[in-house]
Formats: structure tokens, C-alpha cells, sequence
């Protein structure tokens, strides 16, 4: 039997060799174990505890368009799963060959098309890495104002495949907003394009449909976004409030009265406490809120004054331009080790969204559901609001247990059900399973409660686009 | 084990340890752009370690392959907000696997000529210093093997400014190849010789050809390899002391007319000594009243020609990283590339050559025109 499957597996590589070239195929034990994980805590744990994950059967890095449809198609004839791989910074497992198969690692697209500085758009492939994209247009006085934490890491298809939000996407948008059209391989190995421009009257908006499928619908190879002038001017300042109450509330009013902010971060008194003090060096007490504005100076200068006068009328304590720009330059140092999260603790990101009138009361709820519920844990629980909309705002919270089991299945139980526990409180409380991080392998269960009668729905979507279910199969609440 | 080693190794496992779930410093490695294979990058490599670690891997051709394909060109490093020692993590582990007999065979090939000869060029023995004085400048190996030019240009130049140095560590290697090949007490060897030449010639300051030796002197020693540098010497480059007497007003350089379009490229180790990246334009720009077209992967993100140990134990990756360069230059519109450093120009030039691109020392260049 084991023989028979050598056989076959040899025979598959050879085919896949003969798409790719044979230096772009890998089936190295170390390769298997590197790709055997994302940036998802749960398999970073497995890992750490000397436990093997499942892994890609083969790695492949093809150069082109038609390669990954040749490749797809090949995996449609033996029915392998298809797992994309950008920059394997998902945090939600969303990358994990769970069921082996072939691993697609998109990198190589990594070439800019057309920076076009009349329609102010860039078109590249899909794998380029996102900090690079970004300098690439800085070089041309040009920025793609999606800024995430995970830029120096992901791909451009990798900001798209989550619905990825970025530092000032409060002005900006989310990566989706951003978007002008892309190209896609389907799962059946078609290399279709959405119209160029995304806003118009021809039918259905079926681009929306790739946006935030994590690869079960198909994978990026191309894609143009928006860009932006760099900004002549960048505004920052912090405020302190007394309460989470009215920190919410002067940023439901700035984004109401449509101030356009670039960012509003505000963190809760725990992070201000912790994250704040750790990473900038603020001992303070209360919410901590970074507000900024960019832009043509004296517009932003404008609504920064409007901005201020309704933190002031809620009681903020106004601490200056200093500790906003503090932040802004050092926004990202929350993501690099040794001081940021990182095993052997426990934790996760809880992160999600909602309208303003439900907003405070879904963070109490969860922080009490989680403080509570895993008491006998320590389970601390610390958030900020970071994405803010003229409707509600995102929620990003966490919970950290510093002294988890140490036995690997005993540690992931904990890890679900503490998850568990905030899913289900967000859901009950208005919230979305999930605002920008994705939803992956972690959150698949909870997409039949999300989206109740519609959930068929998509599942008849993903039958009909992919009825050998080859499409990054576990992810995103489709089966395989 | 001394005490500053057991803290050395103690840094290096907990930097291992840091680095294998960080991904924030992929954007710069070129190793891992090149190749665009998670395994080849910071977090590869630090998780291949860790995993050995763990009893997941072992070290054996594969995982070796991988752990030396690492160019230890500082990049990451350089990007770290927190300042994480992966390069000399990387270094420590390929020590290990030395130790082990499980290296590529090159690797102690080379060992056998850094210890014979002090250098893995030629079969000739280091010249000491020949006498004393104030001021000495550190030849090493690769101006005296793989681009003589470029010391004969930089004495002269020495020589408008009224500097006569004493020459030192003629033919030697600074250490830093061994070092990153995994020898480090071969490096340590090296390190010791150079020190002691340098003592020797009684110099309070050290000039130096490239930041590749800046690097060697001001940081590897004392961090990678637990050695003091002399107190009472400071270590400069050529290129930023002639960019201060530049601004002085004591170097005069005559106006170059010419109109090819040239870019200035960042030697390996930029990233490690990124104060110095605006001398080497100054005087450029001096040399043709204009600034030179930048290339993308310059100054503080500049990346590695293959003058690495890549150069030794992965030639293809190693000549991937120079024409990388080289692309770099053409993609700009550059017609003519211009270094000082002995071996990043050495590197360079087959390339070059080969896509008709006019590589040109910047000692040789300017010392034309004082």
C-alpha cells in the first residue's frame, strides 16, 4: 500500500515538474514542516510543543498565470487539495494543508505591471510583498494607504483573500475598497478578470464574491488597487479619557460628522495599562485614543480643531502632539518579538465588528464573558477600537493566558473553547465573527450561525464554483 | 565555556526562538525574495533550528543546505525594531553543525586555508605591519587578491589629504567569513592576528577600505565573537573620511565631464553600518556636480552582492544576489555602477561584463581627480 502511494505521488510530481520546472517544486521535509505553519497561534503552538503537523505533499512556486491553471486543473484530475500561500501571515490558519495536497506559494508573481499616476492606480501580480509594493510607490511621491501590521509579510492577493484593513483605513478604506479590479484563477483553472473600473450598473458585483474567500473561489494573480498622493501633511495627537464609554463616543461623533480621520486607535484601560505603557512608555489611566489627520495641512488642520473640540466637550484629556506621533512612528513595534505576544503563552485575537449603538456593550459582554469564564486561567482580556466606520467601529480584542497547559491537545482544547467563548459572545452581541483578520480553519464552525439561511447559500455558491471541493478545502466553513 | 560565551549562546537560543514566528523582517531579506521559499528566509531559518531543536528536523544534507543559504548580509537585522542577533543565531548554529562533521565539504576546505594562509584566496602568508605610526589602514585579503586597484587609489587619495598610513593585515581575512561559515574559533584566530597587528603598529586610528570591515571591527568581534577591539582605536572608513575633508575643504576634487548615467551601489554590509551611506554620494557628486540615479534596494535596505559565504557554499544563490544588483542598476537606466569596496566590486564584475554595465572602483575614480 505504502509503495502504491509513492508510486502515485511520484507520478503526480512528475507532472507537476513538468508545469513548474523542476526548481520550483519542492517535497523536502524541511520545506513541508516550514510551510506546515502560518502565523495562526494554534499550529505556532503545535510546533513549539514538538507536535507534527499535517503538511503539503508538494510546494510549488510557479511563475505564471498558466501555470496555476495548469496546476489546478491537475489537482481537479486526482482530486488533491489546493491550498494559496502568500506571505503565510494569516492568523486564523487559513493557509494550513490540513489535508495535504499541493501548497501553491504565489511569490514569484511579484512583478509591478503598471503604476498609472494619471488614473492613480497600480496594477502588480498577486505575490508581491506588501512593503515593497509600498516603496515602490513611494518612490513615485504615491503610497497605497493600506498600511497592516503585516505589510513587511504579506502579498498583495494576501491583503485581498481576508478582507484586510490597514492602519488609516478609517479614511482609506479596507483592502477591498481599495480595489479596481483583479484576475483570478477559478477552481476549475479558468483565468477570468473582473471590469476595470468596480463601480457601475452592469450587473451583479461578482468580484465581491473572491473578497474575503480566502482561496476557497479561486486564487489572485493580479490585481489593481487605488493609490493616493503621499499625504503633504500628517496630524497626530493623543487624548485621554476617563472611560471606554466616552472615548466610543467622541469617535462615534468625529466619524458621524464626517471629520474623515485618518486613524482612531483608542485602547481600553487594560492595554493602555500594558500595551501602551510597554510599548511607548505612557503610564497612564484610562483610554488611551491616537487621532490623526492627513492631507492637504490646513483642511486637516481644520478638522483636527473639530476633532479636538468634541473630545474636549467629552472630558479628554488633550496630551499633546508628541505621544501621537510617538505612536504613529513605533505603531508597528506591538508585532515584534521579544515584546510581542509569543509562545509559550496562549492567546488570540478575538477581533470584530459592529454598529455604535451595540459597540460598548459588546465589549463589556466579552470581557466579562472571558475574564469570567476562564478565570482559573488568569485569562486577561485587552482591546482597542482601530477601524472605525460612519456606522459602528471594529473591536480588537485579545485574551492572554501566560501560563497555559503544556500539553499540546490540552492547550488547543483551552485555546477553542476560550474562542469558543468569544465568538459566541460577539455573535449574540451584534458583533461579526470577524472584521479583517479572515475567518481560515479557526472560525469555520461558527459560519453556518453567522450567516443562518443565507449559509446554504454559499454553500450552493462553492458547490457550483467548485464541485470537486479542491479549493483550500476546512477553510472558511467549507468542508472538503 | 567562558561566561561571555554561555551569555552569547544564551542570546542566540532565545533570538532563535524570537525570530521563527516573526515575519517582519521578510520584506528585506534578499535571500528570501530571491528565492521567494519560506524555508530560505529569517523565519525559516530560525524555525528550521528550533525544530532541530525540538526533535522535529534533524540536521542532515537538506536541513544544511537550508541553514546555509542564509547570506548573513545583516538585513534582517537591520529592520528588526528590536535589534534581534539572527545572523549571529544562524552563525552559532552552523558552528554546531561544523562541529558535527556535517557541514558542506567547502566549508572545512576553507577552514584548512584560513588557517594556513589567513586568507581563502591564495596561498600566501599575511604580511605584518612594516613600521609604526599614528594612523594604519587595515588591507585585508580582498584588496590584495580580488581588486588591488582599489588600494593603490585610496593611498593616494590618503596621500592629497597628507595621510601616509601604515598598512596592516595585508592578505589577512577580517574574520567575518570564517565566522559566518561557522568556524568561529578560526574566526577568533583572525580576529586575534588583525588585533595584534594593529597594536603592533601603534596606530590610534584604523581606516578602512569598505563598511564590510567597519562592520568586522566595530561589531562582530565584540558581539558575535566575544573580543574586544583596542580601546584606543578607532576604526573609519576611507570613504567617509575623505567625504569630511571634502566638506572641509581640504580634498579638492576636479569636476568630471561627464553625462553617463551612473549609480552609486551600496556595498555588502550597507545595512550594518547605515551612517555612512551619504559619504560615498557626497563625493560622487562632487566628482560630477550631480547626485547619481538611485537604485531600489539602496542605502538603509540596500541588499548583499554575492560576496558573502554564499560565494562558497551556494554559488547559484550567491551570483543570484549580484545580478540582482546589477538589474537593480539596469532597471533605473544606469549605464555605469560605481563601489569601493574591493569585494563587492569583484562580485560585480563578471556580471557586469556580461550585461555590458561599466563597473567602476571609487577610489580609482577619484583618485583621478584630486
Amino acid at each position: 500500500m505504502a509503495q502504491s502511494a509513492a508510486f502515485t505521488s511520484e507520478m503526480i510530481r512528475s507532472e507537476l515538474e513538468e508545469i513548474v520546472g523542476q526548481a520550483y517544486i519542492s517535497t523536502t521535509e524541511t520545506d513541508k514542516l516550514i510551510y506546515s505553519t502560518d502565523w495562526a497561534w494554534m499550529p505556532q503552538m503545535w510546533l513549539d510543543r514538538g507536535e507534527r503537523l499535517a503538511t503539503p505533499d508538494y510546494i510549488l512556486h510557479p511563475g505564471t498565470k498558466e501555470e496555476i491553471s495548469a496546476i489546478v486543473k491537475l489537482a481537479n484530475r486526482f482530486r488533491l487539495p489546493v491550498v494559496p500561500w502568500g506571505g503565510g501571515s494569516g492568523t486564523q490558519g487559513g493557509a494550513l494543508s490540513i489535508y495535504g495536497g499541493i501548497l501553491i506559494d504565489t511569490k514569484r508573481l511579484d512583478k509591478i505591471i503598471e503604476i498609472n499616476e494619471k488614473a492613480l492606480t497600480v496594477t502588480a501580480q498577486a505575490g508581491i510583498n506588501g512593503s515593497q509594493l509600498e516603496w515602490a510607490l513611494n518612490e513615485k511621491g504615491l503610497s497605497l494607504m493600506h498600511y497592516p501590521a503585516s505589510a513587511n509579510c504579506a502579498t498583495l492577493g494576501g491583503y485581498l483573500a481576508p478582507r484586510g484593513s490597514g492602519t488609516i483605513s478609517t479614511k482609506y478604506g479596507k483592502a477591498e475598497d481599495l480595489v479596481m479590479r483583479f484576475e483570478v484563477v477559478l477552481p476549475n483553472g479558468d483565468i477570468i478578470r473582473t471590469p476595470h473600473v468596480p463601480n457601475h450598473a452592469s450587473g451583479p458585483d461578482y468580484m465581491r464574491l473572491f473578497l474575503g474567500s480566502e482561496g476557497v473561489f479561486g486564487i489572485f494573480t493580479e490585481v489593481t488597487m487605488q493609490v493616493d498622493y503621499q499625504p503633504e501633511a500628517r496630524l497626530l495627537r493623543a487624548v485621554l479619557f476617563e472611560s471606554v464609554a466616552n472615548a466610543v463616543e467622541a469617535g462615534r461623533r468625529i466619524m458621524t460628522r464626517r471629520l474623515d480621520p485618518m486613524v482612531i486607535r483608542m485602547y481600553d484601560p487594560g492595554s493602555t495599562a500594558s500595551q501602551v505603557k510597554q510599548f511607548l512608555g505612557y503610564e497612564l489611566e484610562g483610554a488611551y485614543m491616537v487621532i490623526g489627520w492627513d492631507g492637504d495641512p490646513d483642511i486637516a488642520a481644520l478638522q483636527e480643531q473639530k476633532g479636538m473640540e468634541i473630545c474636549t466637550e467629552l472630558g479628554a484629556r488633550d496630551l499633546g502632539r508628541e505621544p501621537g506621533e510617538h505612536w504613529w512612528e513605533h505603531r508597528y513595534d506591538f508585532y515584534y518579538p521579544p515584546k510581542s505576544l509569543k509562545l509559550p503563552w496562549m492567546y488570540g485575537t478575538t477581533e470584530t465588528v459592529t454598529t455604535y449603538d451595540r459597540l460598548e456593550t459588546l465589549y463589556y459582554a466579552k470581557k466579562k464573558a472571558i475574564e469570567e469564564t476562564y478565570k482559573d486561567h488568569n485569562a486577561k482580556y485587552i482591546g482597542h477600537f482601530s477601524h472605525w466606520f460612519h456606522w459602528g467601529a471594529s473591536l480588537y480584542d485579545r485574551f492572554i493566558v501566560e501560563e497555559p497547559p503544556e500539553n499540546a491537545q490540552e492547550a488547543l482544547r483551552l485555546h477553542n473553547r476560550i474562542w469558543n467563548t468569544a465568538i459566541t459572545t460577539s455573535l449574540e452581541h451584534g458583533g461579526m465573527v470577524n472584521e479583517h483578520h479572515g475567518v481560515g480553519l479557526k472560525l469555520g464552525r461558527y459560519m453556518p450561525r453567522q450567516y443562518g439561511e443565507a449559509w446554504p447559500f454559499l454553500q450552493t455558491l462553492k458547490k457550483a464554483i467548485d464541485p470537486n471541493g479542491i479549493m483550500n478545502p476546512g477553510k472558511v466553513g467549507f468542508g472538503f | 565555556m567562558t561566561s561571555a560565551e554561555v551569555k552569547f549562546f544564551e542570546n542566540v537560543i532565545e533570538t532563535t526562538e524570537n525570530c521563527r514566528y516573526c515575519l517582519m523582517c521578510r520584506h528585506t531579506c534578499p535571500v528570501g525574495l530571491g528565492t521567494h521559499n519560506e524555508t530560505l528566509t529569517p523565519h525559516g531559518w530560525g524555525l528550521t533550528i528550533a525544530s532541530v531543536k525540538r526533535g522535529l528536523l534533524t540536521w542532515n544534507d537538506e536541513t544544511v543546505d537550508a541553514l546555509y543559504s542564509c547570506a548573513d548580509c545583516g538585513n534582517c537585522r537591520a529592520h528588526c525594531v528590536f535589534d534581534q542577533p539572527l545572523p549571529d543565531a544562524i552563525a552559532a548554529a552552523r558552528a554546531e553543525v561544523a562541529a558535527q562533521n556535517l557541514a558542506p565539504a567547502v566549508v572545512y576546505e576553507f577552514d584548512e586555508m584560513f588557517k594556513q594562509w589567513g586568507n581563502p584566496y591564495q596561498p600566501q602568508a599575511p604580511e605584518p605591519a612594516s613600521h609604526q605610526g599614528d594612523v594604519a589602514l587595515f588591507v585585508g585579503d580582498e584588496s590584495l587578491y580580488l581588486w588591488p586597484s582599489a588600494l593603490e587609489a585610496a593611498l593616494k587619495l590618503l596621500k592629497a589629504i597628507g595621510i601616509e598610513p601604515v598598512l596592516v593585515g595585508s592578505g589577512r581575512s577580517n574574520g567575518y567569513l570564517a565566522s559566518s561559515l561557522g568556524l568561529p574559533e578560526t574566526a577568533r584566530s583572525l580576529a586575534q592576528a588583525v588585533i595584534e597587528d594593529v597594536k603592533a603598529s601603534g596606530a590610534s586610528q584604523l581606516l578602512v577600505l569598505s563598511p564590510g570591515d567597519a562592520f568586522a571591527f566595530n561589531r562582530l568581534y565584540v558581539e558575535r565573537l566575544g573580543m574586544a577591539w583596542p580601546d584606543d582605536v578607532i576604526v573609519q572608513e576611507v570613504t567617509v573620511l575623505l567625504a569630511e575633508k571634502l566638506e572641509a575643504g581640504e580634498l579638492t576634487i576636479t569636476p568630471l565631464d561627464d553625462e553617463t548615467p551612473y549609480v552609486y551601489m551600496d556595498p555588502t554590509h550597507t545595512v550594518r553600518v547605515p551612517e555612512r551611506v551619504e559619504a560615498p554620494r557626497n563625493l560622487l557628486s562632487a566628482l560630477y556636480q550631480r547626485p547619481g540615479i538611485e537604485v531600489f534596494w539602496r542605502k538603509d535596505r540596500a541588499h548583499p552582492a554575492g560576496n558573502t559565504a554564499l560565494q562558497f557554499t551556494q554559488p547559484d544563490l550567491s551570483n543570484q544576489l549580484t545580478m540582482g544588483r546589477l538589474y537593480d542598476a539596469l532597471s533605473v537606466g544606469a549605464r555605469r555602477v560605481i563601489c569601493e569596496d574591493p569585494g563587492t566590486l569583484s562580485a560585480l564584475k563578471p556580471g557586469a561584463e556580461r550585461v555590458k554595465l561599466d563597473l567602476v572602483g571609487l577610489y580609482e575614480l577619484l583618485a583621478d581627480h584630486v
